[in-house]
């Protein structure tokens, strides 16, 4: 018994001394300093990852923090360890608080000259980093892609799902119709195809169509979300969910008997112009008018919608516009990450828009939180990783991950952060404001 | 406190430093080769086939000492990723084996869906692939780094048609074919073309399609039988063929149904029973009273994992005979992959007559192989019998 308590007790002590250590030492660097650290990381990795992984017995630098390879050999398990300390924590850590006062002052002064100007700054960073860090490798440049594409569609999902309380199932229907409508407007007017014939217009413009083509995508998805928003006045909850349902799988046969669009055989032969920096700037794009609306006057009658109906109509909401604006929405970011996918894979297949797609897109809202812009990237972030890095573990992955989501369900039935606001202010701002004040 | 960091780790990185300048020297080249399969998801006995197959290879060459390329032994290792039966997966893992493992060849993906995304990934980073399954015409078209070991369905569906007509002396066709699914939809349309071209546009009098994941076929199959039709040919897949074939005959059809290579699963007689025998399909390989290399290969199988190989197993065994002859002919391995992988490539575009264990293939006249098909006869014990062998 006394053995126990103490060594519970030596547990307490040293993990709240970190603790007091981090909040010393770190609780006033600013998110400012974090970014410039990871990106001095990504740099050294550049620079010396591949032969320090040599170094330290691996084959070469690990790709997503060493998961996949000690997966597979555990044996390598303290190298991967050692890696991530002395290339990734050690260098943030050293020159986040190297930077900590510097950036703070960087970070105020670029606070009152003009929030856009800073937060422009911070991403910049940001995009930085993810470059720098993917470029030292094709994979992660595959994975950082399909995990933006990922925010995209959990956070426009959310959108319905969580602010807004209905539970639609007809996400993967709307990311159909995006990606085949992208497909078929980059194919017939900006490549030569056996079935298309010719390119319409010169290949070289098609980069600077790129966003007109993607913006048609989100278009075309909207008007088909009125198949299912329209119904969707007059039912709720289970009804709404068989009904968006119905929707994915009409989408699905469709695309299934149209023989030009390869019917199941899929599509192929979309150009590669879904490219880093253009899924990201469409990402943040996305998060950024997503937050916007949602936080709105006209964003807080979905929560008002959600919580009482009838209530917000007596309050002189128009239900039916607000519930039929959102639907429209969210498909339209849907249809454009859509139009992104088929261009990162260069192919697509009516059978990849099915329930398989459906449950992955309700997992990452659910395990990120609903009603929140920072769950949702938080879930997507989260969900994607987790399911690349555990890929290796083959069958186990589909044991370790539904248990996983069970448990939030049961611990945090809303998700991980559920009902938060997402302020861009209070994240750039620098940390030392009170204490000046 | 802070200066105590501070210092660690300063010193921790001259360490460093020092030590990654002395770092360096080249070991001998092993050779990888990355297997993309459906682990988990939709198809997991294709995958579990692939597998297996893959580590009896790969046991193979341990036992031989490695691989013989020009007179030196180098190690062979096999990496192997899971693609869930997902197209993002199945080009995530293309990606990773390419550009982080450096594999100098892909044997996968085997479902189209997946190969022919992968095969883009594959055709770009200029590493020679070999799907032994996928028969979706996109797979390779256009692409001088992606194979397959498999025959085509345009090869497929004039087989079943002259062989049809040539054993019975029908003239009127039902076919029955899930619409939604593009391997059992091609090759449908495929033998339809073939048939009309025998008989005359209208001896298809039956062209009837259900959606992947029904399991009441009765309506259809009435159709069919009130059409005349004097057999059904149904390229599905073994879950539905037994429910297909035992319908059938709760309705009172007693003519014969014929298949395509899909049927070849192990799991096809627990399934389907007596309700079977007697049936024909045309496939890749028979196993029963197979000779020589093959009937080695399906005993070993059968010895280590407990049940007959299937078309899966078999052309996986297949494709992973092709690579090592590439790599064989290519001659050297100078560990720069680049050069290596086009090596085994133009290797790989030379190979005039690979006999493997599921026939003869050619390799000279694109990167689909010339190779015969087989047609089997499903005996009263429930095993795959050979029957006739079909060329082009």
């Amino acid at each position: 018994m006394a053995v126990v308590s103490e060594t519970i007790d030596e547990r307490t002590t040293l993990w709240s001394r970190m603790r007091v250590w981090l909040r010393k030492n770190y609780g006033e660097v600013p998110l400012f300093a974090w970014l410039v650290g990871a990106l001095v990381a990504a740099i050294i990795e550049m620079l010396v990852g591949n032969p320090f992984a040599r170094l330290i017995g691996m084959p070469r630098g690990p790709v997503l923090f060493g998961f996949l390879i000690v997966l597979k050999t555990p044996l390598l398990i303290p190298p991967a360890i050692l890696y991530n300390l002395v290339i990734y924590i050690f260098p943030t850590l050293l020159v986040a608080r190297l930077l900590g006062s510097l950036s703070n002052r960087i970070a105020g002064w670029l606070m009152d000259r003009s929030v856009i100007l800073s937060t422009l700054i911070h991403l910049g960073l940001l995009y930085a980093t993810l470059h720098i860090w993917a470029s030292f490798n094709d994979y992660r440049v595959l994975v950082v892609k399909l995990i933006l594409l990922a925010i995209m569609i959990t956070l426009s999902l959310n959108v319905v799902n969580g602010y807004m309380g209905e539970f639609s199932c007809s996400h993967p229907g709307f990311m159909a119709m995006g990606a085949y409508t992208a497909s078929i407007l980059s194919v017939v007017f900006f490549v030569d195809d056996s079935v298309f014939g010719p390119a319409i217009l010169p290949p070289v413009l098609g980069q600077f169509a790129f966003p007109l083509i993607l913006i048609i995508s989100g278009l075309v998805a909207s008007i088909s979300a009125l198949l299912v928003a329209v119904p969707s006045f007059r039912t709720r909850g289970d009804y709404l969910a068989i009904i968006s349902l119905a929707f994915t799988f009409i989408v699905k046969s469709l695309i299934e008997n149209l023989e030009i669009v390869g019917g199941p055989r899929g599509m192929r032969g979309q150009p590669d112009w879904a490219t880093l920096p253009v899924v990201f700037v469409w990402t943040m794009l996305c998060v950024w008018v997503i937050n916007n609306y949602v936080r709105s006057t006209f964003g807080k009658t979905m929560n008002a919608v959600r919580d009482g109906e009838m209530a917000a109509n007596a309050m002189t909401i128009n239900t039916r516009r607000t519930k039929m604006v959102t639907f429209l929405f969210a498909a339209f970011w849907a249809g454009v990450a859509g139009g992104l996918l088929a261009h990162v894979l260069r192919y697509v297949n009516p059978g990849s828009f099915g329930i398989q797609k459906l449950a992955e897109v309700l997992a990452m809202v659910y395990f990120g939180g609903l009603n929140s812009v920072v769950g949702s990237i938080v879930g997507a972030v989260g969900f994607n990783l987790l399911s690349e890095a555990l890929r290796p573990l083959e069958l186990y992955k589909w044991i370790i991950i539904p248990i996983m989501i069970i448990l939030i369900m049961i611990y945090r039935p809303t998700g991980l952060i559920a009902f938060t606001e997402f302020d861009v202010k209070k994240i750039i701002q620098p940390r030392n404001r009170d204490r000046e004040a | 406190m802070r200066k105590s960091f501070l210092v660690v780790s300063i010193t921790a990185s001259l360490v460093l430093a020092i030590l990654l300048s002395a770092c360096g020297g080249a070991a001998q080249p092993v050779i990888k080769i990355g297997v993309n399969a459906p682990l988990t998801g939709d198809i997991p006995k294709v995958g579990e086939g692939t597998k297996y197959a893959a580590e009896l290879w790969l046991e193979d060459i341990k036992n031989a000492g490695g691989l013989d390329v020009g007179g030196k032994k180098y190690q062979v290792e096999l990496v192997i990723e899971d693609n869930e039966s997902k197209a993002e997966s199945a080009v995530a893992a293309n990606t990773k084996m390419i550009t982080q493992d450096e594999v100098l060849v892909i044997v996968g993906p085997q479902a189209s869906k997946q190969a022919v995304p992968a095969g883009e990934v594959a055709n770009n980073y200029e590493t020679p692939m070999i799907s032994p399954w996928s028969t979706n015409p996109n797979t390779t078209k256009d692409r001088p780094w992606v194979f397959r070991a498999c025959f085509l369905d345009p090869f497929q569906g004039p087989v079943v048609a002259n062989f049809v007509t040539e054993e019975f002396g029908f003239t009127k066709a039902g076919v029955l074919y899930d619409v939604a699914s593009d391997y059992p939809k091609g090759l449908a349309e495929f033998f339809k073309k073939a048939w009309e071209e025998l008989h005359g546009p209208g001896s298809v009098v039956a062209y009837e399609s259900f959606t992947t994941k029904d399991t009441d076929f009765s309506a259809q199959l009435t159709k069919i039988k009130d059409s005349g039709a004097e057999f059904i040919f149904t390229p599905q897949y073994y879950n539905e063929v037994a429910l297909i074939v035992k319908q059938a005959h709760q309705l009172g059809w007693d003519k014969p149904i014929v298949g395509s290579d899909s049927w070849g699963s192990s799991e096809l007689i627990p399934l389907c029973g007596a309700d079977c025998y007697g049936l024909f399909f045309s496939t890749h390989y028979a196993a029963a009273g197979a000779t020589g290399k093959t009937k080695e290969f399906i005993d070993r199988y059968n010895a280590k994992y407990g049940y007959i190989p299937d078309d899966v197993a078999a052309l996986t065994w297949d494709a992973f005979g092709l690579v090592q002859q590439a790599i064989q002919n290519c001659g050297k391995i100078t560990g720069d992959i680049k050069a290596d992988r086009k090596c085994v490539r133009d290797a790989l575009a030379q190979i005039k007559a690979y006999d493997g264990i599921t026939g003869k293939m050619d390799f000279t006249q694109g990167n689909d192989p010339v190779k015969c098909a087989v047609i089997v006869k499903i005996d009263d014990k429930g095993e795959f019998t050979f029957y006739k062998s079909v060329c082009p």
